[in-house]
């Protein structure tokens, strides 16, 4: 990986399901891909002004959309990133659309549900239910945001929080949360994305941990699996800076030729522009402490 | 035209005349959802989802109560042709193409409550600096958090297993009805001054 000109950038398209808060009108945070990206950007059907359907959607659905969103983007090369929710249409998409594609980037992402996952999404979808869209957000942002980005922002947090609660109607939250439901592993068809892949983990991402992304690593043979250091699950919020950084060295050096995935697992800087460095040697990244890696 | 409700007064509450064509509005279709609910309710419970709708119907009579009471009433000489076009908007509108006449009664009721829950959110028009200890402020909000659980009545059912062989119907009917809610509430709310964006 490399850094590289920036003047001109590959297009890219990101699918996501949380989108971009805002206070009182300001931005809190820049959305990582605006400024950086020709982009086109779906939100999975959460949007406020889109027509959601009222009572089914399906992950192919989604695809579907992405796939016309894609097309808008004409012949050129793309780019395409998701998180969370978002990275696993992403990976639905390279999986049908393999060819499309010139490079994949799969964020907080997940190829299959692990027990936890399984039972924290029940978990969330009961607490919608039960206690509504404000409850759906209180509960996750304390999990998936830092102390260091929560610290300054807890005044403003209730004003944060409206807008997205305007915004976002409970059936349509809930119709995205069970179209996961019937959720089929990907795992068996992950060796079918041959196209270039950065997938990256928060190092504390605790809905979707490092054993996750491990799963695409293993299994997507072009793939490198980038560590974002002190992030959670919404890095992208947090360190959007990085983020587009990354993403942007990334599909400069797919173009360029000089990418190498070798199922590499690299540490992000802790800002942008600054070098990334391989994972020690030796040690097992899917552990918290320096525990040795066990022989195969 | 407003985005929110207002002007607010100078104790942050919304104007008689927007409180009394909202909450007409809103006893309009929720007493519907109420009548048509003890309609369905059989005296004595064979199954044991009919135990959700004994609790809608309570729900929404607690609703219109609510608003009965939370309300700064105006007289207001519009709601008479008004309430006319909404009640014969509720009227029962079974799903046809399900051959089993009960089920398509009650699918057709599942799809109004649907709209009525899901596509009308009250008290996301409330503006920030609303008085939070305002009654009829606090009843929209109640009324948004309740229609919200009660929601989960009808996707459970619309989702359900008897109207699996007619998705494609339900489904249609469902987006028609949300089509109608919609667009009544829309134009209630263009008729005191406020506009929504869609």
């Amino acid at each position: 990986m490399s850094s590289t000109d920036r003047r001109t950038r590959p297009p890219m398209c990101s699918s996501t399901v949380s989108r971009n808060i805002r206070s009182s009108g300001e931005p809190i945070a820049t959305p990582w891909w605006r400024g950086t990206f020709g982009s086109r950007h779906s939100t999975c059907s959460a949007g406020a002004v889109s027509d959601k359907p009222a009572l089914f959607i399906s992950q192919d659905d989604h695809v579907a959309v992405l796939h016309r969103l894609i097309g808008e983007l004409g012949n050129g090369p793309v780019f395409l990133s998701g998180i969370s929710f978002g990275g696993l249409i992403a990976l639905h998409y390279a999986i049908e659309y393999r060819r499309r594609l010139s490079g994949l980037v799969p964020m907080s992402c997940f190829a299959e549900l692990s027990p936890q996952l399984l039972l924290l999404g029940n978990a969330l979808r009961m607490g919608l239910i039960l206690g509504g869209t404000g409850y759906l957000q209180d509960l996750p942002l304390p999990m998936n945001l830092s102390d260091q980005w929560l610290k300054p922002l807890l005044d403003k947090l209730d004003s944060v929080k409206r807008q997205r609660w305007l915004v976002n109607d409970l059936y349509a939250l809930q119709n995205l949360m069970e179209s996961f439901l019937d959720f089929k592993p990907l795992t068996p068809q992950l060796s079918s994305i041959t196209v270039p892949t950065m997938i990256v983990n928060g190092e504390f991402d605790f809905l979707t941990p490092r054993a996750l992304h491990e799963t695409l690593r293993v299994h997507i043979s072009n793939s490198s699996l980038v560590i974002i250091p002190r992030a959670y699950h919404a890095f992208t919020l947090e360190k959007a800076a990085l983020t587009a950084d990354l993403l942007a060295r990334f599909a400069e050096d797919v173009l360029a030729g000089r990418w190498q995935g070798n199922r590499a697992v690299w540490i992000a800087p802790e800002d942008a522009g600054r070098a990334l460095t391989p994972f020690p040697a030796g040690y097992d990244h899917l552990r918290a402490i320096p525990v040795p890696e066990a022989p195969e | 035209m407003n985005e929110l409700y207002g002007p607010l007064d100078s104790e942050g509450r919304v104007p008689p005349l927007q409180q009394t064509r909202i909450a007409a509005f809103l006893i309009s279709a929720h007493g519907a959802l109420a009548r048509q609910s003890a309609f369905t309710l059989p005296t004595k419970l064979e199954s044991a989802w009919q135990t959700e709708l004994n609790a809608q119907l309570f729900r929404e009579t607690e609703i219109v109560s609510l608003l009965m009471r939370a309300t700064s009433w105006a007289p207001d000489p519009g709601l008479g042709y008004m309430t006319v076009a909404w009640e014969s908007a509720w009227f029962p509108a079974p799903v046809y193409e399900i051959s089993d006449w009960p089920l398509a009664v009650a699918a057709g009721l599942a799809t109004l409550a649907h709209a009525v829950h899901a596509g009308i959110r009250p008290a996301t028009l409330l503006p920030a600096e609303a008085n939070p200890e305002d009654p009829f402020a606090m009843a929209l909000r109640r009324i948004e958090f309740e229609s919200g659980r009660l929601l989960q009545a009808q996707i459970l059912s619309l989702k359900g297993p008897d109207f699996v062989p007619f998705r494609d119907a339900v489904n249609s009917a469902l987006e028609r009805r949300h089509a109608e809610v919609r667009r009544l509430w829309r134009d209630m709310l263009q008729s005191v001054g406020i506009a929504i964006r869609e």
